[in-house]
């Protein structure tokens, strides 16, 4: 899968880079409009994460020119604008998703994930993690072919754990993906352990192994490791 | 600004406000009222005193008849005597005058069962070397009745030309003043993105047209500063929250490190946890000076009954967790809207803490109807002074790890910019705050 960043800040193209390698796609970068126009026209993408400021340009003008093309790559524009002007335009224009600055990497990854599945498959190829399969399609789960009842939030959680596999994902994170912004008002955290006890215990309980590692005070993994 | 102007106008003490076309026309009144009072009186003393003088001259002539007439008659026989009302002759002892009385006397009529006014002539002659005294004299009922037509007939022409007056002042001023009203409604209806487009229609009054061009400089002004301070914002939240998104992100990656102890993960998790507070303070900042310019979005209002039910679904969870009761009465119908962004920030805001101040096990109650909004919640906290009670930064005295002191603030903000009063006190550890949706002296500024 070829992902390309068009980010300017070239610290945080980087990181965004690294995460992305690191979950196995192929990232390629571009710091200005000029060349991020120059490579949308001469490669094709599965996915475009697009800054809307940008030097000599603005980021809707890739997602115009991505249109124009009959592009079929995923748009996900990333703007430390909290305007909603640009949000609301930016998906008018075509864009699959909206992100605000600061985020996590977990959740860009998590949502480029998603737009992948739904844009070349329709969102009908099952997901795979050892013995544990995901119907995207009906939001069925099942271990060894044994299927599993998931609560919406536990099916969410596992989703962004396996698009997040073998990577530390913070509480905050794991909040900000289940809750959005409503979780600021929360206070703590503490809420999140009662749905991942549940998840790990109907996996269990279905014959799964334990993926969800604790990290004391920072987060989970889940790995197979 | 407009509660402020109707303010300074409403001040205590000074009249109440009126119409331009009132106050012209009891300017007007006022002028020409004792004028046409005057003028009328004028001309009732001048046609009184016109018409005495004609009947002193009336009298004189009537003397000077009889006198021709005795002249003639009186050689025959020697003594006169006779006596009517309007007319007498009587033999006197006293000398004869040589100019003859005039005075206005009031006698006794039978027919009328009163006293009436008469002006009579008297004088003493000497015809043929006999005295007699003459009386001749003129009713005045005539007169009298004479000048009170005269008056009626004053007042209806002035009473008439009065009306006409006013109506045609008024008319006049009406279709005067149009092009005044236009651009005042034109100004109501104005709306601070929309601001530049506003134009107003070239009037044929020379004062007009300067206001206008008075008014577009100003309105221009206007846009072109709200302009540069939302550019200024959003500028402001791009150059902080770029440098949070580096740093958040690399500390990320940083997690990703498998060589490191779980104390040094610990350690990072907690730097990103505080970074993130930051972020959400710096937009909370950004939030409160948005709604200030009022640089959010008007076009999609959103129901508050909505708002209020998805965040109760949003936050169900910490309801839970925490054990809380939750009672609500939420009226189904109510036609209560704010703009989404303004009624998302309200609705979390206020619900989010009464979750959080919450203890285990309390309870939230929860209204929603035509007239307010309020929300009850237990809490182990002490009632929030009144003084500090919207104020940035201020949590009651104590601190709160996630909170960011902005919560209540921004609630305020969003009232205050609706025309909103919103209320709150404290009973039995019970904290309510209750906003309600009409303010008891004016109606809310904004039509959303």
């Amino acid at each position: 899968m070829k992902v390309l960043v068009i980010e300017d800040e070239p610290a945080l193209q980087t990181a965004i880079r690294q995460y992305l390698e690191q979950q196995g796609y192929i990232c390629e970068t571009a710091p200005d409009f000029p060349q991020a126009m120059a490579k949308v026209n001469d490669y094709d993408y599965d996915c475009i994460v697009a800054d809307i400021g940008l030097p000599q340009g603005n980021g809707l003008d890739i997602i115009k020119e991505l249109k124009a093309l009959e592009s079929e790559a995923g748009i996900i524009i990333i703007s430390a604008k909290d305007s909603l002007e640009d949000k609301l335009s930016g998906l008018d224009l075509g864009a699959d998703d909206y992100l605000t600055k600061p985020f996590h990497l977990s959740e860009l990854n998590a949502r480029i994930n998603a737009i992948l599945r739904r844009k070349h498959f329709d969102g009908n190829t099952n997901i795979h993690f050892n013995e544990i399969r995901i119907a995207p399609g009906s939001k069925a789960v099942f271990v060894k072919d044994t299927p599993l009842t998931l609560t919406s939030k536990e099916y969410q959680l596992l989703l962004y754990f396996i698009a997040n596999q073998r990577r530390v994902v913070t509480k905050t994170a794991l909040a900000g993906h289940l809750w959005g912004d409503a979780y600021d008002q929360a206070g703590s955290y503490d809420f999140i352990y009662s749905h991942i006890k549940n998840l790990r215990r109907k996996l269990l309980e279905a014959g799964g192994e334990d993926y969800i590692k604790t990290i004391y005070g920072t987060g989970y993994r889940w790995s197979d490791q | 600004m407009v509660p402020a102007t109707a303010g300074l106008i409403n001040k205590p003490g000074c009249m109440r406000p009126m119409k331009l076309l009132t106050q012209t026309t009891i300017y007007f009144l006022l002028l020409v009222l004792p004028l046409l009072t005057i003028s009328t009186f004028y001309l009732f003393s001048q046609f009184n005193k016109e018409i005495g003088h004609e009947i002193d001259e009336e009298l004189l002539n009537d003397q000077i008849q009889w006198l021709r007439y005795m002249d003639t008659v009186s050689i025959h026989s020697p003594v006169f005597q006779l006596s009517t009302p309007e007319f007498s002759l009587q033999p006197v002892t006293r000398p004869a005058q040589a100019k003859p009385v005039l005075e206005s006397v009031m006698l006794y009529q039978d027919i009328e069962g009163k006293k009436t006014p008469y002006r009579q002539l008297t004088q003493v002659l000497s015809i043929h070397n006999n005295s007699y005294l003459l009386t001749i004299r003129k009713s005045l009922i005539e007169r009298d009745d004479l000048i009170k037509n005269i008056f009626i007939v004053m007042l209806i022409v002035f009473g008439g030309l009065l009306i006409f007056i006013l109506l045609l002042n008024r008319m006049l001023s009406k279709r005067l003043w149009r092009p005044f009203y236009q651009s005042l409604e034109k100004l109501h209806g104005i709306e601070l993105k929309k601001m530049e487009s506003v134009s107003f229609t070239p009037s044929s009054i020379k004062e007009f047209n300067q206001l206008h061009t008075a008014l577009t400089a100003m309105i221009t002004r206007i846009h072109a500063d709200y302009k540069s301070i939302k550019e200024l914002t959003e500028d402001a939240a791009h150059e902080m929250q770029t440098p949070l998104a580096i740093a958040e992100s690399k500390l990320e990656l940083l997690l990703q490190d498998e060589t490191l102890s779980d104390a040094q993960l610990h350690a990072i998790a907690q730097s990103s946890e505080a970074l993130e507070r930051l972020a959400r303070l710096n937009h909370s900042l950004l939030l409160l000076a948005k709604i200030e310019n009022h640089q959010y979005d008007t076009s999609q209002p959103e129901s508050l009954q909505h708002v209020t039910k998805q965040y109760l679904g949003l936050l169900d969870e910490l309801i839970k967790d925490k054990k809380l009761t939750l009672e609500t009465q939420l009226t189904h119908d109510t036609s209560w809207q704010m703009p989404a962004a303004l009624a998302d920030m309200l609705i979390s805001n206020l619900v989010g803490n009464a979750i959080r101040y919450n203890y285990t096990g309390g309870k939230i109650r929860l209204q929603l109807d035509d007239q307010q909004f309020s929300i009850s919640n237990t809490s182990s906290w002490p009632a929030i002074p009144q003084q500090q009670l919207f104020q940035r930064f201020k949590k009651g005295g104590a601190v709160l790890d996630s909170s960011n002191g902005l919560g209540l603030a921004i609630v305020k903000k969003i009232c205050d910019t609706y025309n909103l009063p919103i209320s709150y006190y404290f009973e039995n550890g019970v904290h309510t705050f209750t906003i309600s949706r009409f303010s008891t002296n004016s109606k809310p500024s904004f039509a959303a």
